[in-house]
Parts: C-alpha cells; structure tokens; sequence
C-alpha cells in the first residue's frame, strides 16, 4: 500500500505548475492593469498570451489551458464592459476572446509539444550517456571480477541495494558478485532465481529479479532489493541488455582459451616427455660414466684425462641444472603462476645483471653493450626481465660461433623502448621466425646439442617478456647474416616519472 | 708465523650437501664444523668459536633466518646464506638482519672459495679503517669529504656524498635498499625504492665511466646495492 503521506506529497508536486500558472495570470492582469491606466489597450487579451505560452513552456499543456481559462475570466471582469462582471457587452470584445481562446490552444499545443520533446531529449541523452559510460567500462573490464562489479555498481540506482549477482556454476545458480550487503543471498531467493532462470517467472514481494539474457540464452539473474520509485525502466532494460552479452562474451572467450590451452597441453605433454627422456638422461649418463672412470683410476691415471673427465661432469651438471631450472620455469608459466611485480627499474641494472649471470657463457664471445645514457626507467618486473634476457644472452651464445661478437643495444621508439641482441650467427629461416618461442623446438640446421635448455629459453623469454607488458619478435636478415632478437618494452605513465628526489 | 686454520661452520639439513662443503673447503686449508639443524648450530657457534658460518635457510626445526636473528643479537661473524633461487624477499631479509652474503644453490666451489677469503680478509681489515677507500680508479677520502675518480676530484651534493659513505663503510657487502634509504634520507623515506633508483642513477653518473656497466656501485638485483671492493675487481 502507498502511505497517505507518499499521496500527499504527489497532489502538493503536481499542484504546484497550477499554482504558478494562477500567480503568472495574476502578475499579467496587474501589469495590464498598469498599462490600461496609461494608455487606451484596444486587445488586452494579447497580453494574457504571454502567461499561456510561458506555462506552456514550462510546465506542459495543461497548466497552460488552465492558465488560458483564467486568462479569458480575468479579461472579461476586469477589463471589458461591463467591468467586474463576466458578461462580456461589445461585440469586438467577444470577437477579441474567441481569437485569444484559439490562439491560446494553439500556442499551448506547440509549446507544451516542444517542453515534452525537450525533457524526453533530455533523458534520452542522459540514458545515451549512462549507456555508453556502462559499456565503455564493461569493455575496459580485464578481469571476470572486474565486470561484474562494474555491472552492479551501474544496475544498482536501477534494480536497488543490496544487489547481488548470479551465474551458472556446476549447473546451479551461484552469486558470482554482491553489491551493498556482505550476507549471503537468502536462499528463497536463490530459489525464485533459479525459477526465473528456468523461464518459470516467481515473483517475491519487495524483491526485484531480473534476467540476464542473450540471443543465444540465459547467462544469469540479478537480485536487487526493490527501491521506492521505480528508475527508468527502458534505460534499465538496455542496461541489462549489454550486461548480459559482456557475460556471454567473457564466458566464450575463457572457453575458447581453455579449448586452446588442452590442445596446447596434449601436445606439450608429449614433446616434454620426449625432452626428459632425452635431455635428462643423456648428461646424467656422461655424469655417472665420468665420474665411475675416474673411481676406476685409483692412484694412478693420466692426470690430464683426470681433469678432462672432472671437467665434463662440472659442465654436465650444469647443463642439468640449467634444463631443470627451465623446466621449473615452464611449469610455472603454465601453471599461470608468474605475477610480475612492476617496478620503475633501470634497464641498465637489468642488462648488467643478466651479463653477469651468464659470463661463462659468453666467455668466448666479445659483448658491445649501446644503452644510451638518458634512456627513461620503465616499469618492470626486474627478475623477469633479467631472465628473460639472459635466455636471449644464453641463445646467442650457443648458437654463434666463438669469437663472434653479441651486441646489445636498445633505444627509444615511439612510446616504447625496443632492446635489440644481436649476433652474428647462422640466422634463423623466414618461416622458423615465430616456431623458435615455440617450446621445445629446435632449429633444424642448428647445432646438435644447442641449448641446455631444450629447446626452452626463448619460450620462457617471450612468456615473461609478455608478462612485462612488452612483446618480443625475432628477426634474421637470411642465412649466415646473424640474428636479432627484438624486444618492445611500454614506457610507464608519465605521472610514475614525474617524482623525482630532491639532491639534498 | 704459522697461520692458524680458520673456522667455518656448515650449517646444512643436507648431508650431501655438507659433506661437498667439508671436502672442498678442508681441501682449502679451512677446519670444518658440521651443523644440521638451528639448535646444533647455535650451540656449535659457542663451543666451536668459528670463524664463518655458512647458514642453508631451510632447516628442519627452525627456520635459518631465524639462526641469522639469533646470532646477530650478540655476534658479527660474517654469514653466508645457501638458498634456492626465486627467493628474493628472503634474500633482502637475510641482508637486512646483517648476512654478510649471499650464495644461491647450485653453486661452484671457485666462486664460494673467493668469496669466503674475501670476507675473511675485510674482517681483519675493518678492524683498522683506512681513511682514505681505494678501488680501481676511485678514491674516497672520508675524512676530507673527498671524492676522486682517475685522479680528478668529482662533486657531489650532500646527499649523493652521504649515500656514498654508507656505502663505502659497507664496501664489498651489499647494502639493502631500505638501509641504504633509513641512512640517507631517514625512516620516514625507507620504501621510496623508486627514489633511490633514481638517485644512484645521479652517483653514477659521476662516479662511473659507463653508467650503463658500472664498475664500482654495483646493483644486487631486487636487493640494493653494494659498492665494489678492491678484490672483487
């Protein structure tokens, strides 16, 4: 039941442009009386007109026909003969107030029609702009948290508070988000969701259910607490609209991903299987050889053949150490754990880290470093980043011949800072440019037991290059003519710059 | 003068692990102490007076910064950390309870022998402070406030000469970013990491002949920094 007092206020709202209309009558017949006094006025009805066509333009057409009819009393009494009578004597006069009456209705007509357009723009333009603000933030949503606070938070002033969310999940209705209530959704009300979500409508008094749905189905129910007035229905129903598809359109994308990543898995399964198998136990074989020649020696043995086997364990156990660590590195990856920490980082700590870590492999190469001087800090991820490169350091290194000089460069490019590797080893063919970030590929032409790491480097350098932000791209001017590896790496906000510290 | 064998204690859960460690640094002149947990270790740093210690983080009955925490409250024998990599917070913990360095699993024993002499000697060394710090072409004269590079004196403002002097009181040990902000620019500054990468970027600029492979104010990745010593050149 509506309260009285509810009544109340709506008589007093929609008496007030009647009450205006009387008082902006009065107000004319005043300044017509002031005239009158002055000068003879032949139509003084005209006058009345301008009371008609403001409360037309304000409050709509039918304050204004009120404010004609008194118009037309307020004449007739005060101003034509017989005065203070509403009998209306000269036939001028009475000519004079049937013009005024059509006039007047026409007037009112227009005026009242161009108020009605005007609110209606008005709104219409006010629903465009919530709409558009809605979908630009659903669109600009990364995660499926993210949209869907975004949704409540813009339904909310619609459906009402507390509002809660819910989706599909294991094949019955879950609330995926809340909004102004940190309790539980009561269960009846799950209940009549999921009625509603069966196309069974169940109405629950002082609760508002709506369906979220697509073309191609139901994706969800929003439950809201009924507010006082009902919002604009039409601006609601688009809300809803764009809501329903934003969840439909995240929902595909993460299937798809899915479908990919089991593809992806199957195969990866089997190349890691055939890389364990091999890479695992072939150095674990020189390791256990090495190691039981030199027992056999006892006392006695060449001493140089003594260093050369102690020496061919130390670099086998590195070479597993080195394929281990990859490994931990790619599970990690497809495990979704790698969280980069950004920072604002200089890359020059970056590059100089990454040398450092991967001397000995490069002891045999000449390494020309070009960073220039005023190169901006970036927002990185340090221990990512220095991975990353020392795998393309490491890649370089092995497939170069030694001697052959790697050169790291990087410069400024529109908005990015691009990091080069080059060296100038056998180069990669135009149709392996993107295979060698595959996992476990190897160059075919490349040599025999390249890379400690499997084959994995550069699929783990592009995985947490990405993670950074940035992207990372081979490129090979043809055979024998070296190869470039060329990472992009964003420039932070220019706010994140702007803090500098003081010298003293 | 006959030189007295220095002591290093192990501490290590991993027998295999100790057992290299012994073999490899008795085979270098050092006597070994073994210790395989956190209440072996304590009680051997008191009978056993070592030298060094050579702290794994993870044992079984305590955790090995804790061991670190412990021994700080009433010893300044250098401590070395044996850890996994991946682990940088830990890292920046065990520098900031005072570890003297840092060696990540796996490791070489050349590498560990270096550094061991190095601290070994520094510690013999800061007992008497030279006044003047020499390493390569830089020279810091800390009781004149003066800063030489190749001979030529360098500028620097109050602040990059004080960030420098902590780092020079530390010389060869790496100094976390958060000691290196509590000292320079006080407690209330000490997470402004981005701040103090922006200020060393100043320092090198004058200190170094290439900022972008600096000789002397090296980064410990993720860590902070540490200014060269004259033998880790």
């Amino acid at each position: 039941m509506l309260s009285d007092a509810a009544l109340h206020i709506r008589s007093i709202n929609s008496a007030t442009p009647y009450l205006m209309s009387a008082a902006l009558v009065a107000v004319v017949a005043l300044a017509a009386h002031a005239l009158t006094r002055l000068t003879a006025l032949p139509h003084v009805s005209i006058l009345f007109l301008a009371a008609v066509v403001a409360s037309a333009a304000i409050w709509g057409f039918w304050p204004s026909l009120f404010a004609a009819l008194l118009s037309i009393a307020a004449t007739s009494f005060f101003f034509y003969s017989p005065i203070f009578s509403f009998r209306v004597a000269d036939a001028q006069n009475v000519a004079d107030l049937a013009v005024f009456v059509i006039v007047a209705a026409f007037t009112s007509r227009l005026a009242a029609n161009a108020h009605a357009r005007a609110i209606e723009a008005r709104r219409q333009q006010q629903s465009i702009a919530q709409l558009l603000a809605f979908t630009e933030r659903l669109a600009g949503s990364a995660t499926d948290s993210e949209l869907h606070g975004v949704i409540l938070e813009h339904l909310a002033p619609h459906l009402g508070r507390p509002i809660w969310l819910l989706l599909p999940e294991e094949g019955r209705l879950a609330v995926a988000a809340a909004l102004g209530d940190d309790s539980a959704l009561p269960e009846p009300l799950r209940h009549a969701a999921e009625r509603l979500m069966n196309a069974a409508d169940a109405p629950v008094s002082g609760w508002r259910l709506e369906l979220l749905a697509t073309a191609q189905g139901r994706v969800g129910v929003l439950v809201a607490r009924e507010p006082g007035a009902p919002a604009d229905r039409q601006l609601a129903k688009a809300l809803l609209g764009h809501a329903a598809l934003a969840i439909e359109r995240a929902r595909l994308r993460r299937e798809i991903a899915d479908a990919r990543l089991r593809a992806q898995g199957e195969a990866l399964r089997e190349a890691l299987l055939n890389s364990v198998s091999h890479d695992l136990q072939t150095p674990l074989a020189a390791i256990l050889g090495s190691a039981s020649a030199l027992e056999s020696f006892a006392e006695g043995g060449d001493p140089k053949v003594r260093c050369e086997l102690t020496a061919a364990i130390r670099d086998e156990a590195e070479r597993l150490a080195s394929y281990i660590e990859n490994l931990l590195d790619l599970t990690r990856i497809r495990a979704g754990q790698i969280a980069p920490r950004l920072e604002l980082v200089e890359l020059a700590d970056i590059v100089d880290a990454a040398l450092r870590r991967k001397r000995k492999a490069l002891e045999h190469h000449a390494v020309e470093v070009a960073l220039p001087p005023d190169l901006p800090m970036l927002r990185l991820d340090l221990f990512l980043m220095e991975h990353a490169l020392a795998n393309v350091l490491d890649n370089a290194a092995k497939h170069t011949p030694a001697g052959s000089p790697v050169r790291i460069a990087a410069r400024l490019e529109k908005g990015e800072v691009v990091l080069d590797v080059t060296d100038s080893g056998a180069g990669v063919p135009p149709q392996d440019l993107e295979r060698i970030f595959e996992a476990f590929y190897r160059c075919p032409g490349g040599p025999e037991r390249a890379s400690g790491g499997a084959g994995l480097g550069l699929a783990i350098c592009r995985a947490f290059v990405e993670a950074n932000g940035g992207s990372v791209a081979a490129l090979s001017a043809g055979p024998g003519r070296g190869t470039t590896l060329r990472m992009r790496l964003p420039l932070p906000e220019p706010s994140a710059l702007a803090e500098a510290f003081s010298d003293d | 003068m006959t030189e007295i064998a220095a002591r290093i204690l192990v501490v290590d859960d991993e027998p295999q692990i100790r057992k290299f460690l012994r073999l490899g640094l008795e085979g270098h002149g050092y006597a070994v102490l073994e210790a395989a947990s956190a209440e072996a270790a304590l009680r051997a740093m008191v009978s056993g007076q070592p030298d060094l210690v050579v702290l794994d983080l993870g044992l079984p009955d305590r955790e090995g910064i804790e061991v670190l925490r412990e021994l700080r409250e009433w010893s300044r024998i250098p401590v070395f950390i044996l850890s996994v990599r991946n682990r940088e917070g830990e890292k920046v913990r065990a520098f900031e309870l005072g570890a003297d360095d840092y060696v990540v699993k796996p490791f070489g024993m050349p590498e560990l022998l270096a550094r061991i002499r190095a601290a070994l000697r520094r510690r013999i060394e800061s007992d008497s402070p030279e006044p003047v710090y020499r390493v390569g072409g830089l020279q810091v004269d800390l009781a004149r406030r003066l800063v030489r590079v190749d001979n030529a004196e360098v500028r620097l403002s109050p602040k990059q000469y004080r960030l420098l002097q902590v780092l020079v009181t530390h010389a060869g040990k790496v100094v976390t970013h958060r000691q290196l902000l509590e000292e320079v620019w006080g407690p209330a500054h000490r997470d402004d990491i981005q701040y103090l990468r922006v200020f060393v970027r100043k320092l090198r600029r004058r200190l170094e002949a290439d900022p972008a492979r600096p000789r002397y104010l090296l980064t410990e990745l993720g860590v902070g920094y540490r200014l060269r010593a004259p033998d880790q050149l």
